[in-house]
């Protein structure tokens, strides 16, 4: 007769064997995504508005059954935009969490410092908002991002300032930042191609505050048509406000045309006023756009954050790239190496931000995402169609 | 005018303006080492905290609450920044500056300020969140022109305060009794305790004086900087070598420090591009500390202050 003991041992040993063997079952359900954003210091407001976006898809993919009965499972962690923390922070995440997916960073700097571990780790990185040409032109086969790079960007903003505005002469701005330099070069490259001259390429640090001296100094000049800018929010506003008031740009009295780049958020002619009017750029997304996408996101946000509140693209690009892993597991993703492969194959994927189709480096290829407006003199947008 | 004269006297306008902006920075960082021999690394924070209380202030309590002016509203926003900063100047000169002092460690109080100066940042971080607030003064878009010579009304309120201030606490120090009092602590603080001034008082003047210059200061930059909870952090190390180029705990040295590196930057963004600017602020600075390590104004240090 087998004893009471033994039936205790054997019963103990039979659950942990179903606990074993059922474990593998639970992970399987399971994707988890490491988020890497600034959460903490000066680049922190793009981890506030990346973390609601990311939020806000979460909430609408895990309710009910998830995915076919999949889950993501996400960590958000402070990369600070500083390469040297989110080298550290994505180190640790690929050993204590072991994400199938990384998302992240925002930053230029903090991306290209990420991507070497995450290709080497053999872990897909999708971004959604770093511009730096490199990031997709190094070869990396784990590295995905639905943002448009510092080429797509500058180029057109080069190429439709020389034929649609006549533009002949410009004066480049940029913050010294990887992806400041790429955007400029883009311009540059397209603009001067066409036959137009760069009178002046002024950079400057993320820690300047005052830009009357550059106003000046452009105004000295003489006459410039066209004034490429890229910088983050904050500087811009005071920069528009700067030129305005040297009476450079339309804005204030002017002729020269200021143009920008995907780095404005929505809420920025708010911000510089009348300085803003004339003000050409592109958008990736427009929260006045009619699409059922985009409607239906501007109202899940606001009953969520509030009835005031419209999203930015910065909170767009977040929630599209839960969205792009969703869509990879609906595919049949499973791991690391599934979500890889599905992303290489995505061609024309809707989202809020447009539609997204990955070339052979992992960047999206589809422009279709940026369409030019303008600023109009009560400050709304007027598209282009460019 | 000819067209070289008047960006020669448009850009040295815009070099005294923003040199009176660092100016303003500057004062108390100097003031406090002039009387305790101590650098202060929240100092960056105190003017946050200043720029945060003038914001609120003048695009809430006077405004909206109060129903005064844009203007009138943002001139006494500038009051409630200096009473802010004098405010929280006490607070934590009660809190840490007083009980590490008496135990006559010069490294603990210099640490403390970096542990103030974290503290401050994400205390702020948590009130006021990351995303930067849009501080516009009324009188920042209006502006005055002079044929091709343009400023904004915003500047010279700013260079009027930065005399006042710089007056004031000048007129201070050298006719008050508690000025001379201060003084008298900075060149000897025992022999002043032995004639009987009381020591920890004059100290604890002096931070919330300087504090107070801090949260001024924030008033006047919260139009010009991007407004977060680490605003002040882009103006504290130019700040920093304005106060070592003009000698550290030297009043005067300072204020001609800092409208000179003013000047200095106006042109460098003028003829060598405004990616220079740090370059060449550091190696003056650099030049300072080898040439004369004194600073401009190289006086004893019993007369700092």
């Amino acid at each position: 007769m087998i004893g009471f003991s033994a039936l205790k041992s054997g019963a103990l040993a039979a659950a942990v064997g179903l606990a074993a063997l059922s474990a593998p079952a639970i992970a399987q359900n399971v994707i988890r995504v490491g988020v890497l954003v600034p959460i903490s210091g000066p680049a922190s407001y793009f981890g506030v508005q990346g973390k609601e976006g990311v939020a806000l898809a979460l909430e609408q993919i895990n309710r009910g059954n998830g995915i076919n009965g999949i889950k993501l499972d996400v960590q958000f962690e402070d990369s600070a935009c500083s390469p040297l923390q989110a080298t550290n922070t994505v180190k640790r995440v690929l050993e204590q969490f072991k994400p199938h997916i990384v998302v992240g960073e925002e930053c230029s700097d903090a991306s290209l410092a990420i991507a070497p571990i995450l290709e080497q780790a053999k872990v897909p990185m999708l971004n959604a908002g770093s511009a730096a040409n490199q990031l997709t032109e190094s070869g990396y086969k784990y590295v995905f991002r639905i943002f448009p790079n510092a080429a797509q960007q500058g180029v057109p903003l080069g190429r439709n300032a020389y034929t649609k505005l006549g533009a002949r002469t410009a004066v480049l701005l940029h913050v010294k930042t990887n992806a400041g330099v790429d955007n400029a070069d883009g311009f540059a490259k397209e603009f001067e191609a066409a036959g137009g001259k760069i009178l002046a390429r002024i950079d400057f640090a993320q820690d300047v505050n005052d830009f009357t001296p550059i106003a000046t100094r452009i105004a000295a000049l003489g006459k410039v048509d066209v004034l490429p800018t890229f910088a983050l929010e904050g500087q811009q506003v005071r920069l528009s406000q700067a030129l305005a008031q040297a009476r450079v740009v339309k804005g204030g009295g002017g002729t020269g045309i200021q143009m920008g780049s995907i780095w404005l958020p929505w809420g920025f002619e708010a911000k510089a006023g009348q300085a803003s009017q004339g003000y050409i750029r592109i958008v990736q997304f427009d929260p006045t756009e009619k699409r059922k996408m985009v409607t239906d996101f501007i109202d899940a946000f606001r009953a969520k954050y509030g009835a005031d509140k419209t999203p930015t693209h910065i909170n767009a690009h977040a929630y599209d790239t839960m969205l792009l892993i969703a869509e990879a597991v609906r595919r049949g993703a499973r791991d690391s190496e599934s979500i890889r492969d599905r992303f290489s194959k995505m061609r024309d994927v809707e989202v809020t931000t447009g539609k997204i189709t990955f070339d052979a480096k992992g960047q999206n290829s589809d422009m279709s995402v940026i369409h030019f407006v303008e600023t109009q003199a009560d400050l709304s947008w007027k598209g282009l169609n460019w | 005018m000819s067209d070289f004269l008047a960006l020669i006297l448009q850009q040295s306008i815009n070099g005294i303006y923003l040199g009176c902006l660092y100016v303003l920075v500057a004062l108390g960082l100097t003031l406090i080492y002039g009387v305790m021999n101590q650098i202060n690394f929240a100092h960056a924070d105190f003017v946050t905290v200043g720029a945060f209380a003038a914001f609120f202030s003048a695009t809430r309590l006077f405004t909206k609450w109060m129903g005064m002016s844009d203007g009138t509203g943002y001139v006494l926003s500038i009051f409630m920044a200096l009473a802010a900063g004098a405010l929280l100047g006490l607070l934590v000169n009660a809190a840490v500056f007083a009980p590490l002092r008496n135990r006559s460690d010069e490294l603990r109080p210099l640490i403390a300020t970096i542990g103030v100066s974290v503290l401050l940042e994400n205390a702020q971080l948590i009130l006021f969140g990351p995303i930067p607030f849009q501080f516009d003064s009324p009188f920042a878009q209006n502006t005055i022109r002079f044929g091709k010579i343009f400023f904004s009304e915003q500047s010279v309120l700013v260079v009027i305060v930065a005399a006042l201030a710089i007056g004031g606490l000048y007129s201070f120090m050298k006719f008050t009794f508690l000025g001379k009092a201060l003084r008298a602590v900075s060149q000897d603080r025992e022999t002043a305790g032995l004639m009987g001034i009381n020591e920890n008082f004059l100290i604890a003047l002096t931070i919330v004086i300087a504090s107070a210059l801090a949260g001024m200061a924030g008033a006047l930059l919260g139009p010009v900087i991007v407004l977060t909870p680490f605003a002040g952090a882009s103006v504290i190390v130019k700040a920093f070598a304005i106060v070592i180029i003009g000698g550290f705990g030297n009043m005067e040295g300072t204020i001609i420090a800092g409208i000179l590196v003013g000047i200095i930057e106006a042109f460098t963004v003028q003829y060598l591009g405004s990616g220079v600017i740090d370059l060449v602020v550091f190696v003056l600075l650099l030049f300072m500390l080898v040439v004369k390590p004194t600073g401009l104004i190289a006086e004893r240090r019993e007369e700092n202050v």
